[in-house]
């Protein structure tokens, strides 16, 4: 004879059939909250089945499934990295290369346009502009140099002026 | 509160810029360079220039036969060098960052031999040939000094002194190599 225990937990599992389903299907006091039970715990089991089974890897499957995965990946880097995006586009770069370009040309105009092309460093002395009495001196010439040791002397050097007696030479 | 410190500070600031564009002097010179057997001592004024007056005249001698000294406050003065029959006038006419602009007569008398403007900057003599004069030449040479002065020492320096203008200048010539 069996419990009710025995013959409920026969019935969840589909095992009752004939006279002793019916019979047991008639002392249950509701029919429909038992069969509700009965698929919730068939979806309990099926959750459980699937779970337990999912974590049950060896440890030759881990391994080898974890080296797929990186494999996987890594094919996905490579097979991305000539694809892969950057700020510095073509059309970026040659605008960035034109700017600094117009931005260069801009200073240096600026720059030249501070000083006249004649025009010497303001560390030296600068000659703006000579003259000799053409009418006393016709064959002047006049030249201008800087010497070249570390006295920065600025030299005004002027050749066919009229020479004069050594009277001139008195303080 | 803060007027009497501003006052005083403008003050200071006033002195400081009055000093320090009295510091500056410069030296006129009409100098007769000849070959001598014995040459004299070279004038102490020209002692820094001597080796550079005799590598570019190839005299042995520098003899000063006139001189002027004059201290710039306002870099507007005049002065004049003058020695019997020279005579150099100095006309200043501005200070500005590198130097001081002078117009420059050489007088024989009552002649002008030469005429220049130059800006005469504070770390770069000038040399002026002029005429020879019997076996010798004679040399207009013009240096700023800075004044013996105990505030002048500690600002003492052979450049401009603005860094931001030197840095410019620099970098003005840097541009000027590449485009020349």
């Amino acid at each position: 004879m069996k419990t009710f225990e025995e013959k409920w937990t026969a019935w969840l599992d589909g095992q009752l059939s004939g006279r002793e389903l019916i019979e047991f299907q008639s002392s249950l006091p509701d029919l429909a909250a038992a069969e509700a039970e009965k698929r919730d715990a068939h979806k309990l089991g099926a959750f459980l089945k699937k779970e337990a089974g999912s974590h049950a890897l060896t440890n030759e499957e881990f391994f080898s499934h974890q080296l797929r995965e990186r494999i996987a990946a890594e094919t996905r880097t490579q097979s991305r990295g000539g694809l892969r995006s950057t700020w510095w586009t073509v059309p970026r770069l040659v605008w960035s290369g034109a700017t600094a370009l117009a931005l260069f040309v801009v200073c240096a105009f600026v720059i030249m346009t501070q000083q006249q092309p004649g025009e010497q460093s303001e560390y030296l002395t600068q000659i703006l502009k000579t003259q000799v009495d053409p009418g006393a001196n016709p064959n002047a010439t006049i030249s201008i140099f800087e010497s070249k040791n570390d006295n920065k002397v600025t030299v005004l050097w002027t050749e066919g002026l009229q020479t004069l007696p050594a009277d001139y030479a008195a303080k | 509160m803060l007027r009497p410190q501003l006052i005083a500070v403008l003050v200071i600031l006033a002195v400081a810029v009055v000093s320090a564009h009295a510091e500056h002097a410069v030296w006129s010179g009409l100098v007769i360079a000849e070959n001598v057997p014995q040459p004299a001592a070279i004038p102490p004024e020209l002692t820094k220039l001597e080796q550079t007056l005799k590598d570019l005249f190839g005299y042995n001698q520098f003899e000063v036969i006139g001189q002027s000294n004059k201290t710039l406050k306002s870099g507007e003065e005049d002065w004049l060098a003058t020695s019997k029959y020279f005579a150099l006038q100095c006309d200043a006419r501005g200070e500005n960052d590198a130097g001081y602009n002078l117009n420059l007569k050489l007088y024989k008398e009552k002649d002008v031999l030469l005429e220049t403007d130059a800006n005469l900057s504070k770390s770069s003599p000038l040399v002026i040939k002029g005429p020879q004069v019997g076996s010798g030449q004679l040399l207009l040479v013009l240096v700023v000094k800075e004044e013996e002065h105990p505030q002048a020492r500690h600002h003492r320096r052979a450049e401009p002194a603005n860094p931001i203008r030197a840095g410019f200048n620099r970098l003005r010539r840097a541009v000027r190599r590449i485009f020349p």
